[in-house]
């Protein structure tokens, strides 16, 4: 008999190291021509980094996301990104590319403000146009103010680094802040128990998650839908068996992940509480996608047919040999 | 929110048209003018003294331009992202199938494969552990000499005695998650060449800056003499944090004066790899019998394998995290980094949070269920709010939209499934 369950799982996730110093820095050339060369120590592995961080330098800098182009790890050119773990790199090298968008911005601002002849905070740069505030359509375009300062000597570079504000615990007690900003989420599954062959099937997985602020909403689905398949595969089939250290299922003809087949319909929904010291509020969600999945899973499995699975994967077997302990 | 003209907008990702196009270059896919091929030579047994190794036959036969082992590893032969106690090369104890004994660069792989195949390699084999509780007795062979328990991360908030002596309820459940790879598309690759003075490596990499300075330090340079430029990577999920190929590939380019490519089989990158550490959790909660949390006492043993890698970063986020998302007054955690001689473990996307997750979510719906409330209100009851202190005793005055997440996932649930849990 196939047998349905709901359950859910919850989940909080510390964005960065825990309780230890890691930085991130960035560079920004603001070229002539309003492009920019954005260089961050900061690898993307195709979680997509190096379009988020365009994409927060291009907002600072008012100028359009395809104008700027970004180097990034490469340890001969750009400064040191730590590493793309923790579900960190939005939030520390994001803020560090915001820095140092900033420091070029500042360059420019000022420029602009002899130009118009205001003060520099009614000054705004918007679609690479510099105008002042309720006066758009008496604009310069941005390679003209650029050009202003070129003409002065004055170059438009920035370099910006963030560290986030944490304490280290204590050794004891484990007291201390040991992350700036944390995400939160929730899953809701669907499950179908097949009583009969002890199968679990993943109907739909509905991933509510605090991002703080989505800096691109598709990539951060993109994540959800990964990570959340990434958490289907912990908790159904994914097991390296291992036999005095010997490892019993080195290639995936013997080790089983989630194939398309296995997907169930998601429901990625983006939250947005933003983080005071995130650059626009954005946190991290590279992690937090999994996290919650298998206990999710677990749950709505007891929910279905009334067994509690304590051992992960959650397999055919076990499910089976529950059912018969329960009757 | 104020409504912004770049961020918040799915602007197409940067690497779309190199990836959809197949133009991106892969470390393997790089092939540069000479270029020799490694392979390294591993160990087939778990725990052993290494006592000699003799490379004579390989080093004559016809296209092998080097052949290293640990002898040639010109300062420290240690690398580890925590702890440096992982060898470049095994010079005197093997620690777990797969340690590295031995690289060659050859004219071809094939020449490479065949070079390995003859060498010989004498050792003696040694009592080996692999069950991580066992590990922890005195009496356990010693994987380390500093003991088999690597680390322990402790959190103490409040009475424990107390409020399990008051609580209407106590849930009590042992929980063990398994070792999991991280299955990445692209298994470990890099090359690496001379540029001048300087050794310039194009590898698949989560950690440039970390692998240019194991790579200077191993190779007795200047950091600016090791230029790291991370390649296309093909995922790394933790993976890809700690050094895999970049050590051999800086040494033998130096060495063979030839630029070099190393890269792994699938096999190989399941067997050389961290893993997720699979974890034993005892895990006890305190409730009253409205549901509300009282304590969690809570017995973490995560097996790290046969080095440190990311294990006590991953052990202290899961004591920090194993609360779950809830306000808990009295809190207990001991968590446990345990060296056996399994595969090494170290950071796996979630960092040990899922592993904890898995506990204390089943904790909170067994909590709900004896005192009669949804699995949905006992989340609400005792959900991290603004300013909620956490069990490491941290107010966290805003940025906590946990409430959220919990009523748009049940407005989507009774949407799409018609139902909440």
């Amino acid at each position: 008999m196939k047998k349905r369950g709901v359950g859910i799982g919850c989940m909080w996730y510390g964005i960065g190291n825990t309780g230890l110093p890691n930085p991130a820095g960035a560079f920004v050339d603001w070229k002539d021509d309003a492009t920019v060369s954005l260089m961050v120590g900061a690898a993307d592995i195709g979680q997509g980094s190096n379009t988020v961080l365009a994409q927060i330098v291009a907002e600072e800098l008012g100028v359009g996301y395809e104008d700027v182009l970004v180097t990034s790890a490469d340890t001969g050119v750009t400064p040191d990104g730590g590493a793309t773990s923790a579900s960190r790199q939005t939030y520390i090298s994001g803020n560090a590319a915001h820095l140092a968008a900033q420091e070029a911005k500042k360059v420019v601002l000022e420029e602009a403000k002899e130009m118009f002849g205001v003060e520099k905070n009614q000054v705004i740069i918007r679609d690479r146009r510099v105008f002042v505030k309720g006066q758009e359509e008496n604009y310069k375009s941005l390679e003209e103010v650029i050009g202003g300062c070129r003409r002065k000597g004055k170059m438009t570079i920035g370099h910006g680094w963030f560290n986030p504000d944490t304490t280290g615990l204590d050794g004891e007690t484990g007291a201390g802040s040991p992350y700036d900003t944390y995400a939160f989420a929730t899953q809701i599954v669907e499950v179908e128990v097949d009583t009969e062959t002890g199968q679990v099937e993943v109907l739909q997985i509905i991933a509510a998650h605090d991002v703080g602020r989505a800096i691109n909403p598709l990539q951060v689905e993109g994540q959800i839908e990964g990570g959340s398949t990434m958490g289907l595969g912990l908790a159904l089939y994914e097991e390296v068996k291992v036999l005095d250290g010997k490892i019993k299922t080195p290639s995936f003809a013997t080790y089983l992940i989630p194939t398309s087949m296995d997907v169930p319909t998601m429901h990625p929904l983006i939250v947005e509480e933003p983080a005071e010291s995130g650059p626009f509020g954005a946190k991290g969600v590279g992690e937090p996608a999994l996290i919650p999945t298998s206990a999710a899973i677990a749950n709505a499995v007891f929910n279905a047919v009334g067994i509690r699975i304590t051992e992960l994967p959650i397999t055919p077997e076990k499910v089976l040999d529950q059912l018969a302990e329960n009757q | 929110m104020q409504e912004l003209n770049v961020v918040g907008k799915s602007v197409r990702r940067k690497d779309a048209l190199d990836k959809v196009l197949g133009k991106s270059q892969y470390s393997g896919d790089i092939k540069l003018p000479g270029m020799l091929h490694v392979k390294v030579l591993r160990s087939p047994v778990a725990h052993a003294l290494l006592k000699n190794i003799d490379c004579r036959a390989a080093e004559s036969l016809p296209g092998v331009h080097a052949v290293l082992t640990a002898k040639d590893i010109p300062e420290s032969n240690t690398h580890g992202i925590i702890i440096k106690d992982e060898p470049v090369l095994v010079m005197d104890k093997i620690r777990k199938i797969g340690d590295p004994l031995v690289v060659v660069a050859a004219e071809t792989e094939e020449i490479a494969l065949r070079a390995l195949s003859l060498i010989e390699v004498e050792f003696e084999e040694l009592p080996a552990v692999f069950d991580p509780e066992e590990a922890m007795k005195p009496e356990a062979p010693k994987v380390h000499d500093g003991g088999n328990i690597q680390s322990i991360r402790k959190i103490r908030k409040g009475d424990i005695e107390a409020a399990f002596a008051h609580a209407d309820i106590v849930v009590e459940t042992s929980y063990r998650t398994q070792m999991q790879e991280h299955a990445y598309i692209e298994p470990e690759a890099g090359v690496a060449y001379l540029d001048g003075d300087v050794v310039v490596l194009r590898v698949s990499t989560q950690n440039p800056h970390f692998d240019c300075k194991e790579v200077a330090r191993n190779l007795a340079l200047p950091l600016n003499k090791v230029r790291i430029v991370q390649a296309p990577t093909g995922g790394g999920f933790g993976g890809k944090l700690d050094i895999s190929v970049q050590i051999y590939i800086a040494l033998l380019a130096i060495r063979a004066k030839r630029p070099v490519r190393l890269v792994y089989t699938r096999e190989e990158s399941m067997l050389a790899s961290t893993k997720r550490h699979p974890y034993v959790i005892k895990y006890k909660t305190a409730a009253d019998k409205n549901g509300k949390l009282m304590a969690i006492d809570v017995i973490v043993i995560g097996d790290t394998g046969a080095y440190a890698s990311y294990g006590p970063g991953t052990l202290t986020r899961s004591a920090v995290h194993a609360t779950g998302p809830y306000e808990v007054p009295n809190v207990r955690v001991d968590a446990y980094t345990v060296y056996t001689n399994n595969p090494t473990a170290g950071a796996c996307r979630g960092f040990g949070v899922p592993q904890l997750a898995f506990a204390h979510e089943q904790q909170m719906d067994m909590v709900a269920q004896r005192a009669g409330i949804s699995p949905i209100q006992v989340r609400l009851l005792n959900a991290l709010r603004p300013n909620s202190q956490t069990g490491t005793g941290q107010v966290l005055e805003t940025g906590v939209g946990f409430v959220e997440t919990i009523e748009v996932a049940q407005a989507k649930a009774l949407e799409v499934l018609g139902r909440i849990c």
